[in-house]
């Protein structure tokens, strides 16, 4: 194995559900030769494409977890990420792409850009990771690279460029134009394992040509060597791929390829691609926090001898223990060695470092900067930094969004109870976005995640890997209040009960903060209230804004001013002060207009323009709000925002009144106001349970 | 929101003006047709003409043909903001993001969609969508390639399910490019199926809305309506002097 970092990749592929991620995986495997069999996604044999190893994604026919797989190309050592392709599962892609330096991005050359591409694209913005594009499924009908290169020109605003030309189109698919080399390739044997090279047919020299000229005007940018060896008429193929590569680093540049997974077309040139455009990891450059010294961040040197910074980005139970999947940013790793996780300042030993496969694994002695191994036998949670002793770094924080949705679940039987806390808390440590706690009015266990789906996944997975059956409630949407207007308060809090007693008074008003949040101002002069009370009104007002009256959740996009007050010598206290803010929150909310917010969300539904009239239909009845409409020829698209509590059961509904040919994503978008008759709603059911649990 | 603010800004938008030299507008089942050249400014008076029955909180459906999606929301977030800079009618951002929500924008591509199916999916919008638009807007249909047929589509819709329908027509061809009445040659034909015509015709440095057909009426009539060169408005024209 080569530890030689100028021949490392660390590659994610990145797609809308559906554009063939693992179909292409699964070929890059082959071609690579960790496999010795192709199996297809939701494959007649049974078997599954060898990266979905758990059992249910090859139920499904999509990738739950991301798996990391090493191969082999052209003497390089390409690390795989193969990213779920469903928006409920974002964090993993989000997380997958804060380790990896590059990306393919895969379309479907019949479906184009689609909504999850634009989601997808914006991450790979977000992480700056340079990538390229593969075009997928040219053997469909309706396939046309043109019109989705364009795409990825128009709606996702990249300098996309054609590197190939096909050779045929849709059933007539038979090959590929290399636009650098100037040849045609035909794919042959068995499984397309043999790439004939042979000169470009007649009929496509013209067109082939026009195209290259087009590619390296485009190309020309990035390299004045390649302008005059143009202009001269004599550029090189060298020329060419180090002036691509230069662009498609920088990220100003896509240079798009072409194939088909599914027919084992365009996969070694896409692997070639890789080899040549896309960085090693010592092109990248990678910070951390210093945690010394606040708001300092720190370059990484991809230098293997510096001290040892290192990711864990995964968590995954095996078969043979807990797995921790580490990207290591700086320094080396070896058997042995002593390692400190800069979170809970734990120590670790590097006792089995392995490299994955989808399913089975190498022992390794050694890994450099630059490479994703497992370690063995860790205890940490995904986001901790490892570092060398001595050294105190974190990677920057991955952003985790705030769960949506939550579901009350209880085990059927006592033991059932072990097996699902342990599941639980596996998955809590797996997965950022999936929460849970145990609400202490009701004494239930409650998930929380980012979707339906979401949370659907784990509960059958709680029943698959933990054999533990679970009674689920009704799926709970996060609702907020909020304040509406300004409110003043004046409250004074007193208690003479013998001995020592209470006495705080606070003034001072609240108000919507648009920014959501809490914020506290003090504005109190001259020692009216004694300066160490301040935090203590603080503290109060946190207390009660986790509970809101209306509904009992959550207030949000609070401001609180304090203005005055008035102390007692020997009553005042730290927990007066506290009780006195609580009270005087109590007290003026119901004056400040407040109001019920609920998630709304970004819901994109696509599909065959036939059922665009059932489509509005169903967003209409679930108080959503259309915004727009495309209809390009026989594809349509609806994007509209629709509150989460209305799309309960949405895919179903959308399964069965399209045939199955319609599909949707859904994002969070931002918290709006519950219509006056869903709050009342709300409240009601708010009060009783209340009244319930009174009785109790 | 107070109700009166909302009647500011509905009183004294210059769109009254237009109103009134229509016979108070243009009327449930009729299609009015603001016809210029590229790049005179029909975009921008359709989207002021929507953004004015938006505030009077009715709903808007922006078909269009050509722009994407989201050039056309930045169409309507700038003419908002423009309109909420003049005096008095700041209230225009205030309730822009609620009243947004009563416009839909339908984007269909020139070459896969025929008047037909364009319908069809307005009807599906209106019905199934529970979409109750008064005012339907479209931008960018090629008069050159749809006939008097289309237009008599779009009129035969308009009728039965009780909209008005502006269109925009961009005006092209060797020749001149209206007659001596002031009618587009180009719209000649379809002069019978529209009701309101108004042409947008460059005049110095600005551009004057001329009234070519009103109703019944074929008057050729001076609007005293421009479009501001800067803020892509329509407002008053109040001649040099007065």
């Amino acid at each position: 194995m080569s530890t030689d970092i100028a021949r490392m990749r660390n590659i994610g592929i990145s797609a809308h559900i559906d554009s063939g991620k693992t179909t292409l995986t699964e070929r890059i495997l082959f071609y690579c030769k960790k496999i010795h069999k192709i199996h297809e996604v939701k494959g007649k044999d049974g078997v599954g494409a060898t990266m979905d190893s758990m059992d249910l994604e090859r139920e499904r026919g999509i990738t739950i977890a991301s798996a990391t797989t090493n191969v082999e190309w052209a003497g390089r050592s390409i690390n795989i990420i193969d990213t779920p392709g469903h928006v409920d599962f974002t964090i993993e892609v989000e997380r997958s792409l804060r380790v990896l330096d590059s990306a393919i991005l895969v379309l479907c050359s019949v479906g184009g850009v689609q909504s999850q591409t634009i989601t997808v694209d914006r991450q790979l913005r977000r992480y700056n990771v340079p990538f390229i594009a593969f075009l997928n499924k040219l053997d469909r009908t309706g396939a046309n690279p043109f019109k989705v290169r364009e795409q990825i020109a128009e709606k996702l605003g990249h300098n996309a460029v054609l590197m190939q030309l096909p050779i045929g189109l849709e059933a007539g698919f038979a090959g590929i134009i290399d636009l650098v080399a100037m040849k045609a390739l035909y794919f042959e044997g068995e499984e397309g394992e043999v790439v004939r090279i042979a000169e470009i047919p007649a009929d496509h020299a013209a067109e082939a040509a026009g195209r290259r000229e087009a590619m390296l005007d485009a190309v020309t940018m990035f390299s004045d060597e390649l302008m005059e060896a143009v202009l001269a008429g004599r550029p090189t193929e060298e020329m060419i791929r180090a002036a691509v590569r230069k662009g498609t680093i920088a990220r100003k540049l896509v240079p798009v390829f072409i194939g088909s997974a599914y027919r084992n077309k365009g996969i070694q040139p896409l692997l070639d691609a890789v080899v040549s455009y896309l960085p090693d990891p010592s092109e990248v450059e990678n910070r951390a926090i210093d945690l010394d010294r606040e708001g300092v961040e720190r370059v990484l040197s991809s230098d293997p001898s510096a001290p040892t910074v290192a990711l864990a980005f995964k968590l995954e139970e095996g078969p043979y223990g807990q797995l921790t999947y580490i990207r290591i940013y700086q320094g080396s790793l070896t058997k042995g060695d002593e390692l400190v996780n800069t979170r809970s300042g734990q120590k670790i030993k590097v006792g089995r470092l392995v490299r994955m496969h989808a399913d089975t694994m190498a022992d390794i002695q050694e890994a450099v900067c630059g490479d994703i191994v497992a370690l063995f036998g860790v205890e940490c949670a995904s986001g901790d930094t490892f570092c060398s002793p001595g050294v105190n770094l974190a990677m920057t924080p991955i952003h985790v969004p705030d769960p949506v949705i939550s579901l009350a679940v209880a085990p059927v039987d006592n033991g059932a109870s072990d097996r699902m806390a342990k599941a639980l808390n596996r998955f809590t440590k797996e997965d950022p976005t999936f929460r849970t706690y145990v609400d202490p009015e009701s004494g239930e266990t409650i998930i929380q995640g980012m979707g339906e789906l979401h949370l659907d996944i784990y509960l059958e997975r709680m029943k698959r890997e933990y054999r533990t059956a679970v009674q689920a409630g009704m799926p709970q949407v996060a609702y907020r209040e909020a304040i509406g207007q300004r409110a003043d308060f004046d409250y004074t809090h007193k208690k003479q009960t013998g001995g020592a007693g209470q006495y705080a008074k606070i003034v001072g008003y609240i108000e919507p903060l648009a920014k959501g949040g809490y914020e506290f101002v003090s504005e109190v002069k001259g020692g009216r209230i004694p300066r160490d009370f301040i935090p203590s009104c603080d503290k109060g007002f946190r207390s009660v804004l986790r509970k809101g009256q209306l509904i009992g959740f959550p207030i949000t996009g609070v401001r609180v001013v304090l203005t005055d007050g008035n102390s007692h010598p020997v009553d005042s206290s730290d927990i007066a002060f506290q009780t006195a803010a609580q009270a005087a929150f109590r007290e003026v909310y119901p004056k400040a207009k407040p109001q019920i917010l609920e998630p709304i969300m970004k819901v994109s539904v696509e599909g065959p323009s036939e059922y665009a009239g059932s489509v509005f239909g169903t967003i209409s009845q679930r108080r959503g709000v259309i915004v727009s409409s495309v209809e390009d020829g026989t594809f349509a698209r609806v994007d509209a925002e629709v509150p989460l509590s209305e799309m309960f059961g949405y895919s179903n509904v959308l399964r069965s009144l399209t045939q199955g040919k319609a599909e949707f994503t859904m994002e969070f978008l931002k918290y709006g106001r519950v219509p006056a008759h869903v709050a009342e709603l709300l409240s009601e059911q708010f009060l009783e349970k209340q009244r319930k649990g009174g009785r109790k | 929101m107070t109700p009166d603010v909302t009647d500011e800004l509905i009183k004294r938008s210059p769109l009254r003006i237009l109103e009134k030299s229509i016979s108070g507008g243009l009327g449930k089942g009729n299609i009015g047709v603001l016809a210029s050249q590229k790049g005179v400014g029909k975009t921008a008076c359709l989207v002021h003409i929507a953004a004015d029955k938006l505030i009077q909180r009715k709903p808007v459906i922006h078909v269009s043909y050509a722009s994407r999606v989201d050039h056309i929301m930045t169409w309507y977030a700038d003419i908002f903001k423009e309109i909420a800079k003049a005096p008095r009618m700041g209230a225009a951002l205030e309730i822009y993001d609620e009243i947004i929500k009563n416009r839909v924008i339908m984007n269909f591509k020139q070459d896969g969609a025929k008047t037909d199916q364009v319908l069809r999916s307005l009807e599906a919008m209106i019905v199934h969508g529970n979409f109750a638009a008064e005012t339907v807007i479209v931008d960018g249909l090629d008069f050159c390639r749809a006939g008097l047929d289309d237009l008599r589509l779009f009129k035969e819709f308009a009728g039965r399910l009780g909209l008005e329908v502006w269109l925009s027509a961009s005006l092209r061809g060797d020749g001149p490019l209206f007659d001596d009445r002031g009618v587009p040659v180009m719209l000649e034909p379809c002069l019978d199926t529209i009701d309101v015509l108004i042409s947008l015709v460059h005049h110095g440095n600005h551009v004057h809305f001329n009234l070519v057909k009103d109703h019944d009426r074929l008057a050729p009539k001076n609007l005293r309506l421009k479009l501001d060169p800067t803020t892509l408005l329509i407002a008053k024209d109040i001649p040099r002097g007065a």
